[in-house]
């Protein structure tokens, strides 16, 4: 995982279900080492955004590139080798498997590899969630929603990605665990991994982003440096719930 | 290492019962049962894969098997080939119908797999009475030679008997080989969460194909071995009720086993020939049971799902783990 984060450009993308378009024509940038976030309310076309990125669902227009390298209608796992890793909604765990079969799988792109950098792979996310390491043995099912969502995160890491996608990682936490989730994302952004990450929780996604965009109907309406759209009227407003500014309204 | 050898002390000692068997029994019937358990092995662990390991529903396997047994009778008796060019016929026209089958499994799910499944069969079971040039429709196709490469005849029950014993002994050895390695846990995430197995990279569509294509496999070398076993093929052998069977004998075993499967199958296909292994068996209980076969199925089924969901491997793993031994 000290691999150098890479890049990661969209440009026009554009994909929905059946006849149904959700993505209008997105237009996102994720630079090397950068968290970066997407808000915007339910139904606004987040999670497709991160599903048509890895391949789940297949972009009608537009591309995708990760360092120059085109991923564009690629399959989830050439998404994978390439090192685009996504931590899905719903964590999607292996509940009957143990923890450390959950994080076996995730190695499984890397299977070439080895034993030996396998156990390296695992020391390595056990020290970014120690408890993972308590509970290795344990089966998925029969760890707390907070455990789960560290284990899909560690689950992802295993393949050693150098973008990573979360979806929704807060979603059904307690805010402490929550805390400790976002804390590790922080370290992992300082070790150079570069990560998009699609919040609800928009305040809190701001507070740990380097920049941000906003998404309505399948569309990018705003985008800026996390401070900037903090400090958006409209942004207060519509996803942070807060009214400053403008007093005449009431 | 001690418990090592322990470990495979059952499969040894079994392995050379069954080898033995024919030194030690002079049954012909006996014999042609335990046949039957070896072919239904076969079937039965290429639908663990399938079912137990890789969670994806299979009602047409009965299809499969009878794809493998016309096969292999149409090459041996219309065309008069030898009985390996009948096997290989019986291996490339399932894997065929395999690769078809998987490609409605890529986009259906659970029941909806199930249905798809369930009109293949079908499809396949009206297309072996109407094929009449090839199966001889409602007839049959009869006289099947036994199986022989070059002078060297497998004739019942002794040569049938060990051919289909190696056969599941085979079965079991590449199945095995299969689940402990990659594609092994591959398969398992494939049952665990399909988005999550995705997510991991692993190749969902590939796996499914092949899956299915091995599972469709080993029913039609199945299908093969019980064609020159019994000599004759009709279409009412491959019908809804065998792929149900089946089915039983899967769930009973239990999911992520195939030891469990093994038993199961053993348990299910002596049943209706009870009188083979009981000796003093009076015909009336034998017709009874033959009789309620059906509804004896279907009740051990309600009761294990009722009383122990983990089916045999459910069963074996807990006696293990009660005896110390982590599974």
């Amino acid at each position: 995982m000290s691999e150098r984060g890479a890049s990661l450009r969209v440009k026009g993308l554009e994909s929905g279900y059946g006849r149904v378009n959700v993505l209008r024509g997105i237009d996102i940038e994720v630079h090397s080492g950068e968290l970066v976030t997407v808000i915007g309310s339910n139904g606004a076309g987040k999670s497709t955004l991160l599903k048509t990125i890895v391949g789940f669902v297949t972009a009608t227009a537009g591309s995708v590139s990760v360092d120059d390298r085109d991923l564009t209608r690629t399959t989830p796992e050439r998404a994978v080798g390439i090192g685009v890793s996504l931590v899905p909604e719903g964590r999607m765990l292996f509940g009957p498997m143990s923890v450390r079969e959950n994080l076996v799988l995730g190695a499984y792109s890397k299977s070439g590899r080895g034993e030996a950098s396998l156990a390296q792979d695992l020391e390595r996310v056990y020290s970014l969630f120690p408890v993972l390491e308590e509970r290795a043995g344990q089966s998925a099912e029969t760890l707390s929603g907070g455990e789960q969502q560290m284990l899909a995160v560690a689950r992802a890491l295993m393949s050693k990605p150098r973008v990573l996608l979360l979806d929704e990682p807060s979603l059904g936490l307690a805010p402490k665990v929550i805390a400790e989730i976002f804390h590790t994302l922080d370290a992992l952004r300082a070790e150079g991994l570069s990560i998009l990450l699609v919040e609800q929780d928009a305040k809190l996604a701001l507070k740990h982003a380097d920049r941000g965009y906003v998404m309505r109907t399948g569309e990018i309406v705003l985008s800026g440096t996390a401070d900037d759209l903090l400090a958006d009227d409209d942004v207060r407003l519509i996803y942070l719930g807060k009214w400053h500014g403008k007093d005449d309204v009431r | 290492m001690r418990r090592g050898v322990l470990k495979f002390a059952p499969l040894a000692i079994g392995s050379l019962v069954v080898a033995c068997m024919p030194l030690l029994v002079d049954d012909r019937y006996l014999l042609k049962v335990l046949s039957f358990v070896a072919i239904n092995v076969v079937i039965v662990t290429g639908l663990a894969l399938l079912f137990g390991y890789a969670g994806q529903i299979s009602l047409g396997h009965a299809a499969f098997y009878g794809i493998g047994a016309y096969a292999s009778g149409y090459a041996t008796t219309t065309l008069g080939l030898p009985w390996i060019v009948g096997l290989i016929a019986a291996i490339l026209l399932s894997a065929l119908g395999g690769v078809l089958l998987a490609l409605p499994s890529l986009r259906l799910k659970g029941h909806y797999l199930a249905m798809a499944t369930l009109g293949f069969g079908e499809i396949m079971r009206i297309a072996f009475v109407e094929a009449q040039p090839i199966t001889g429709g409602p007839d049959g196709l009869g006289s099947i030679p036994y199986p022989s490469i070059g002078s060297f005849e497998m004739s019942a029950p002794v040569g049938t008997y060990l051919l289909a014993w190696g056969a599941a002994g085979l079965t079991l050895l590449l199945a095995t080989n299969i689940v402990r390695q990659r594609p092994g846990r591959a398969m398992r995430a494939l049952h665990g969460s399909e988005l999550g197995a995705m997510a991991c990279g692993i190749d969902i569509v590939g796996l499914k194909v092949r899956v299915f294509t091995v599972s469709a496999v080993l029913a039609g070398v199945a299908g093969s071995l019980y064609a020159h076993l019994v000599g004759f093929v009709s279409p009412s052998t491959f019908s809804l009720h065998f792929s149900v069977i089946l089915i039983a004998m899967a769930v009973l075993g239990g999911s992520g086993s195939l030891a469990g499967p093994f038993v199961a199958t053993a348990l299910l296909t002596l049943l209706p020939f009870a009188d083979a292994i009981i000796p003093g068996l009076s015909r009336d209980a034998l017709a009874l049971i033959q009789d309620w076969e059906a509804d004896v199925y279907g009740l051990i089924i309600i009761l294990v799902m009722l009383f122990a969901p983990g089916g045999v491997a459910g069963m074996l793993r807990r006696r293990r783990r009660g005896a110390g031994v982590r599974p």
